[in-house]
């Protein structure tokens, strides 16, 4: 399911539109870093700081052999860790950093997370529906006439998928 | 307030955010209650596998005027049309505020969109009329903070966007009900 998002992401780094590239990960960063980090001010200050070192990174010129987003989880998980640990976050990142390679301490390998991957897992008719709640945004009414469903069978899948996605999401999957 | 169910709570969030709606999690973790621990946890790895959405025209302005020194306020609200003053009206307005302390309530939004006054400071009913004001969400307005620039590898917080400078009331007076709206924090 990344794969169209990641063509874009190539298609944007490519054409230099870097502003495009990286204001679509504005949202999801913040959110990571509030995640994480529980405190907004906090939160406002690593983001900021993730994002001026992957403008230092596409000032470099550096090109990657993992998608883009890998690049922007592995400096998010990695100024969330140096924030954690009282280092400044103004450094920019070593010249020689990658960030495909397995021994990397700052930051969880996030090339193969993949939401589509995880509901893959579900039984045929939960995954059905969790694809139109949580790809397409569908209220469960609206779910429930587009599968033939009755509403509370809707809520049914949702309720046991839940317990499977949150293995899956704090188990690592 | 009881805390919701963080089943409900997940649910939500992922629809929303299927929707194109930028839900924010500060608020959800806050519903969550005892159980914010474990919302977090499971939000943060659902980020992390969610496909990244396109960014909304709004979005790419706003990096832009981030990345550009200015702040995303005063960017935004120039690039919409909306002048300083139905900003000040709109808080006025919103916040049923004594219409004589109108300028004072002026200057300090010249000192929000030139960087000089941290939103952080600013009582959430004034940052919800001016996001209203210029059609935006709060969190898109004022996340972003005056960008540093880098020299030699080093980072230098950058200098106040420029702007008129305004002179401060020349007397001290006594804070007022303005003053705690814009100095009180959230």
């Amino acid at each position: 399911m990344h794969d169209a998002r990641d063509a874009e992401d190539r298609r944007l780094l490519e054409t230099g539109d870097q502003k495009t590239l990286l204001a679509g990960y504005f949202h999801p960063v913040r959110q990571r870093c509030l995640l994480r980090l529980r405190d907004p001010d906090a939160a406002d200050e690593v983001t900021q700081a993730v994002f001026l070192r992957l403008i230092g990174e596409l000032a470099r010129g550096r090109t990657y052999s993992v998608p883009f987003r890998v690049v922007v989880w592995k400096i998010t998980g990695w100024t969330v860790n140096e924030h954690w640990a009282g280092k400044p976050l103004t450094v920019p990142l070593p010249e020689g950093w990658d960030p495909a390679a397995p021994g990397d301490d700052y930051a969880e390998w996030a090339g193969n997370d993949d939401l589509a991957t995880l509901l893959v897992g579900l039984p045929k008719r939960q995954r059905e529906v969790c694809e139109l709640r949580y790809l397409e945004g569908l209220d469960p009414d609206r779910i429930a006439d587009a599968l033939g469903m009755k509403r509370n069978a809707v809520d049914q899948a949702l309720h046991n998928a839940h317990a499977k996605l949150k293995e899956a999401l704090l188990g690592g999957g | 307030m009881a805390a919701e169910p963080v089943t409900v709570l997940f649910d939500e969030y992922l629809a929303a955010y299927a929707r194109g709606e930028r839900p924010e999690a500060a608020e959800y973790l806050r519903r969550a209650g005892a159980q914010a621990d474990e919302l977090a946890a499971l939000l943060d790895g659902f980020l992390a596998a969610a496909p990244v959405p396109e960014p909304t025209p709004e979005a790419v302005e706003l990096f832009e005027a981030w990345e550009q020194g200015q702040t995303p306020l005063l960017a935004l609200r120039t690039a919409r049309g909306v002048t300083r003053d139905r900003v000040v009206d709109a808080i006025v307005s919103a916040l049923s505020l004594d219409p004589a302390k109108r300028g004072k309530v002026k200057h300090y939004v010249h000192e929000l969109e030139a960087g000089l006054l941290e939103p952080r400071r600013v009582d959430r009913s004034v940052l919800a009329a001016i996001a209203e004001a210029v059609h935006a969400k709060v969190e898109d307005l004022f996340a972003w903070r005056p960008r540093p620039l880098a020299v030699g590898g080093v980072y230098l917080r950058a200098e106040a966007p420029v702007a008129p400078v305004m002179s401060a009331p020349a007397e001290p007076e006594e804070e007022d009900e303005i003053d705690r709206l814009f100095h009180s924090g959230r």
